[in-house]
């Protein structure tokens, strides 16, 4: 396993579509000065600015090579080698997901640093009234990044399906954008406003939506990080279980569909 | 113990609105380790889907196969083989150097003799000067011999080659030959398939010929080249000097010889002339 996830991360270094994202860090120089236009606000809005732009890139990431890893190797072929070598598929997922995850850890490491810098000058320029906390946003990048890898293995469980890369990639996009949203719809739902507005019918599938899309909701400590708040340390643990279990069962299934595929 | 034993391995796909498609059909077939076989059979025939079986690819309907007593189901069972599939793609964006060390890790071979086994390969098979580079950058018959490189890196007992002189150039396609006799002088297992008859009769202990999913036969080289003489080209030499060319039928080869020794002649040449692999082949494949 450790082979193919060395062999993730040259791949990942190599590939264009990397290069081409990570140029997007280019941003992060003109968040100083695009923070000068809250004339108040200045460090919050860079603070703001940067986790977006973090979040953005590791959302390239995670969509575009999470979907596009697997996918690759069947289409080109690549699978015929490797797997007809001593390597159980379960072994070779792992491997590409682990690479894939530490590539992001990398990734959100150097840009985290970036936005600390950038951060710091911004501060430095127009010093805020209440102090950044660093830790918080360190968590709060640690979280972000959690939940990108989560969204790798909605990809890979996506392409272990598919024959094509529409749905790996379409897939974990669509994913992605309700995972901010169930936790609300769920709420909203279950409240005793909508009982006269929504039909019965709808909601034991609401339900069923709930529990089976990521609920990307609770890995959001942006608001933490901007006005320095405390986070919610239990709930972050619950976040950090949930993560652990969705994770495992995402690369349980995928490991499931991969076993079953034929390399024709 | 076989090299490789298959019994009764049956593969059926679904194809499209349904459709039914019996990829192999009971083949039964056994590799003894230090043979060379030779797998033909027109394309579609099942040679390729026997072989992923094989090696894990895809999974049987029914009918098991071991190869060095190890069932294919088990990723183990591919640690004493080496696999070149047909046409094969290895990660581009690696060089040659890189990809046989990636192989070697796998198959856990210490660090040091990696580097030694990966220079030996790609010298021998004339890849040493491109070795850093990407393979993206490579030509067909170099990729192919990427392939051949990472059967042998790791020295397997058990070798399966799908079309392994597909994509070569004459020099290649001898190199690769000469290698599987290096390998059959030291008691290697090469199961290999090929449309091409030619390499079957030169390198090919066993052969066995497969159609539409069933095997047909599986014989001997020697047998059937012994089978297929139909008589011989003698070149005599006449009492007074004179050559002569002349066709035996094959049972008249005695007594030819020794009329010839009567009216003292001399015999200059026999040579046997016969039907060759290919005739059987597609003698086989007719019926």
């Amino acid at each position: 396993m450790i082979a193919v996830i060395g062999i993730t991360l040259k791949g990942v270094f190599r590939d264009r579509v990397f290069q081409g994202i990570i140029a997007f860090a280019v941003l992060f120089l003109f968040i100083p000065s695009a923070s000068t236009l809250s004339m108040r606000q200045v460090t919050e809005l860079s603070i703001t600015l940067s986790l977006s732009l973090i979040s953005f890139i590791l959302l390239l990431l995670s969509v575009f090579l999470g979907a596009t890893s697997l996918w690759k190797d069947m289409e080109r072929r690549y699978t015929f080698s490797v797997l007809s070598l001593p390597i159980s598929r379960c072994s070779y997922l792992l491997g590409r997901f682990f690479g894939l995850a530490l590539f992001l850890i990398l990734s959100s490491t150097i840009l985290g640093s970036v936005a600390c810098l950038v951060i710091k000058v911004a501060a430095g320029l127009h010093p805020p009234d209440r102090p950044v906390v660093w830790s918080w946003l360190a968590l709060a990048i640690v979280f972000a990044t959690l939940k990108y890898i989560l969204l790798v293995g909605v990809a890979l469980l996506l392409s272990t399906v598919s024959t094509s890369f529409f749905l790996p990639i379409f897939g974990t996009i669509c994913a992605f954008l309700a995972s901010g949203i169930t936790q609300q719809v769920y709420e909203y739902v279950n409240s005793p406003i909508a009982a006269e507005v929504v039909s019965p019918l709808l909601k034991p599938i609401v339900a069923v939506l709930y529990y089976l899309l990521p609920n990307l909701a609770g890995f959001d400590l942006k608001v933490n990080a901007i006005y320095g708040i405390a986070p919610n340390f239990a709930g972050l643990g619950i976040t950090a279980v949930y993560f652990v279990a969705y994770t495992a069962i995402l690369l349980g299934l995928s490991s499931l569909s991969f076993n079953r595929r034929e390399m024709k | 113990m076989s090299a490789i034993e298959i019994t009764e391995l049956s593969k059926t796909f679904k194809g499209k609105r349904g459709a039914v498609v019996e990829a192999l059909n009971g083949v039964s077939l056994t590799v003894g380790q230090g043979e060379v076989f030779g797998f033909l059979g027109p394309n579609g025939a099942g040679k390729s889907t026997t072989i992923k079986c094989l090696v894990g690819l895809i999974q049987p309907s029914s009918g098991n196969a071991t190869i060095m007593g190890k069932a294919i189901s088990a990723a183990d069972a591919r640690k004493t083989v080496g696999y070149l599939p047909e046409n094969p793609a290895y990660y581009d964006y690696l060089s040659a150097e890189e990809y046989l060390h990636f192989v070697g890790r796998v198959f856990q071979m210490p660090e040091a003799l990696i580097a030694q086994r990966t220079e030996e390969m790609l010298k021998l098979l004339e890849l040493w000067d491109a070795r850093k580079r990407q393979i993206r950058g490579f030509s067909k018959g170099m990729v192919q011999r990427v392939g051949v490189a990472q059967t042998l890196i790791h020295d397997p007992d058990v070798y399966i080659l799908d079309e392994p002189m597909s994509g070569l150039d004459p020099i290649g396609r001898a190199l690769v030959k000469d290698i599987i006799l290096d390998l059959k002088k030291r008691g290697k297992c090469v199961f290999f398939s090929t449309h091409i008859t030619d390499d079957v009769e030169k390198v090919c202990d066993r052969v066995g010929v497969i159609n539409k999913g069933r095997l047909l036969v599986v014989e001997s080289v020697e047998n059937i080249l012994q089978r297929g003489v139909e008589g011989y080209a003698v070149r005599v030499i006449n009492k007074d000097g004179q050559g002569e060319n002349l066709f035996v039928e094959k049972i008249n080869l005695q007594s030819f010889i020794q009329q010839s020794i009567q009216h003292q002649q001399s015999i200059e040449k026999i040579e046997p002339r016969r039907k060759d692999m290919e005739a059987f082949f597609l003698e086989i494949v007719a019926q």
